[in-house]
């Protein structure tokens, strides 16, 4: 378990830089850090890692303490067994994909470092990389050689700085796939820095949204992209509802694919998939409509009876977090709060159009 | 004449320039990587042969290593030998005016190596020397050996300090400029002639081949 508090004023030497003050706990599995670029995500990991130091605080993992500002205590980074996966993979250029996972890799459980780099390779479906060069790579093998090189070194923590930004799409989508394979199998726990809504839900148990330099809400990712608490929580998760739902049919003819989301189903526009398969859907909050009445005679598909929970004011438009089984936060005038008489515990009706879900990565 | 000045200066040079590629290095290092008070200070004082006169140079080496010297007057009493008009004074000679073109070309090649490769090599539980040798060594190597040569060039080419510090004696301290010097002054024509042809196809050669270790390596 990492328990890490930080406090620390960045950049300008004039003191009058953006503070970071936070208070971290990460337990075994994965934490997310999302935040917009900025935030003071990458700030954190790197003091975590021991690359720079807090102005204060206190950074511990499990028994071994890392920084204290009060005790005078650091330990230089090379003693902490932190893996570090960064943004841009920073291998090494004059060494092989081979050599560079070799270059740290330890012996573990009586395993040689070439067997477990070895072990890796064939893990992460990288084997034929292992003579090249890291230009003479693919975005995707670069990060993939990168997540073996640390893991090699037999980390405690695994910290991980928007590893996929520079991979496509496609291959991200494996990527996380197999991130999270790497995890449950390595047992330790990692810190996932993104600003990628999909890879938060498809990793984050527990996710800590990171605005200026402080933690604004903390819990799981879909609870806090769909329903978040606060205006700039709002903010930094952007527009989209996002879900996760099941494929229940097609209706080809219709141009509609049923799709059950929790206790509700909806009908999106048709896409391919099997039914059974598991679906991420985004949704806009500026593309709901919302109505005191239920209305039948609708162009949406979709009309969805829900509860107000409550509303976030911002300076020229209001979210409503409307609870219909799930949640759903839904982007309205202030106008429209005052006309309709909009406020917790009021009975709201949501018009979706089909074509107004779409499918995400 | 031509063979024993060509002999010296190849001798002398080798050292000095062993020397400068260690010492070079060494310094490059620290004036990147290290900040400690009297940073710019040691910077300053390490460029100084480039800018002042080789004569100045000369002078001041006297100062500290001649027999009153700072340094050289306990030499003396302790081992009864002094560096003066010695060839080693000669190597101390170009090495000390040779020295700043080898930190600044190395300090360059050091500092334009990505601190993040350095910072990966630490995190995966390395030491600092062992990340330098293995990491950025390897991605410097470029820039250092151009420095190496550089300083190469600039050492085999001394005359001022060499003169002021080791004297010009034939078969001792007599490096190939100053064999040119003495030829041109005695009114020996073809001895000055055939010395500088040498001199001047040695270092020909070394700029071109610092001119193509220089150009960006073909890495992505």
């Amino acid at each position: 378990m990492l328990d890490a508090r930080i406090r620390k004023r960045l950049g300008s030497r004039d003191g009058r830089g953006p503070v970071i003050d936070v208070h971290i706990r990460a337990a075994d599995g994965i934490t997310v850090l999302f935040g917009a670029s900025g935030a003071g995500k990458t700030s954190i990991l790197r003091a975590v890692a021991g690359i720079t130091d807090p102005d204060q605080g206190r950074i511990s993992l499990g028994d071994t303490l890392f920084f204290d500002s009060a005790s005078g205590v650091r330990m230089p980074m090379r003693k902490r067994r932190v893996g570090y996966v960064f943004q841009n993979h920073r291998l090494f250029p004059h060494l092989s994909a081979l050599d560079n996972v070799l270059y740290g890799a330890r012996a573990r459980e009586g395993r040689s470092p070439r067997d477990r780099a070895r072990e890796l390779f064939s893990l992460l479906g990288i084997e034929r990389t292992a003579d090249r060069h890291p230009g003479q790579l693919s975005g995707g093998e670069q990060q993939r050689v990168a997540l073996a090189r640390a893991l090699a070194a037999d980390p405690a923590i695994m910290l991980l700085d928007e590893p996929l930004s520079a991979v496509d799409v496609a291959t991200r989508s494996l990527l996380v796939e197999e991130i999270a394979e790497i995890q449950r199998k390595s047992g330790i726990p990692f810190v996932y820095v993104t600003h990628n809504h999909t890879e938060a839900i498809r990793l984050g148990k527990n996710m800590l949204v990171i605005d200026e330099g402080r933690i604004v809400q903390e819990g799981a990712p879909l609870e806090i992209f769909n329903a978040p608490r606060t205006a700039p929580v709002a903010r930094v998760v952007g527009a989209e509802n996002i879900f996760v739902g099941r494929v229940l049919g097609h209706h080809p003819e219709d141009g509609i694919t049923s799709i059950e989301l929790g206790s509700c189903k909806i009908e999106a526009s048709y896409c391919g998939l099997p039914p059974g398969s598991r679906v991420t859907l985004g949704i806009r909050s500026e593309d709901i409509l919302v109505s005191r009445e239920r209305i039948t005679q609708t162009s949406a598909r979709n009309v969805l009876e829900g509860v107000i929970r409550h509303i976030i004011r911002d300076m020229d438009r209001a979210e409503l977090i409307v609870s219909c089984g799930v949640d759903f936060k839904v982007s309205v005038t202030p106008a429209t709060v005052r006309i309709l008489e909009l406020e917790p515990g009021v009975r709201v009706y949501l018009l979706v159009k089909a074509r107004a879900l779409h499918l995400l990565a | 004449m031509i063979v024993q000045s060509l002999r010296l200066s190849l001798l002398v040079v080798s050292i000095a320039t062993v020397v400068i590629a260690v010492l070079g290095t060494a310094f490059a290092y620290l004036l990147a990587k290290r900040r400690f008070r009297g940073r710019e200070l040691l910077d300053a004082l390490l460029t100084l042969p480039m800018v002042l006169p080789p004569t100045v140079t000369g002078y001041y080496l006297i100062l500290l290593l001649g027999r009153r010297g700072v340094l050289g007057e306990p030499l003396y009493a302790l081992t009864g030998w002094t560096v003066t008009f010695t060839w080693v004074a000669a190597v101390i000679a170009s090495t000390v005016v040779a020295l700043p073109l080898m930190i600044k070309s190395a300090r360059a090649a050091i500092e334009s190596v990505d601190p993040e490769y350095e910072t990966a090599s630490l995190l995966m539980g390395k030491s600092e020397p062992e990340t330098f040798f293995r990491i950025t060594l390897p991605l410097a190597g470029r820039g250092i050996l151009a420095g190496v040569i550089l300083s190469f060039a600039r050492a085999f080419g001394e005359f001022g300090a060499t003169l002021m510090l080791a004297g010009n004696i034939q078969g001792k301290t007599q490096t190939m400029p100053l064999a040119i010097y003495e030829a041109v002054a005695g009114g020996e024509d073809a001895t000055a002639k055939w010395l500088a042809l040498i001199l001047t196809g040695i270092s020909v050669t070394v700029v071109y081949l610092t001119n193509r270790l220089s150009r960006p390596a073909p890495r992505s």
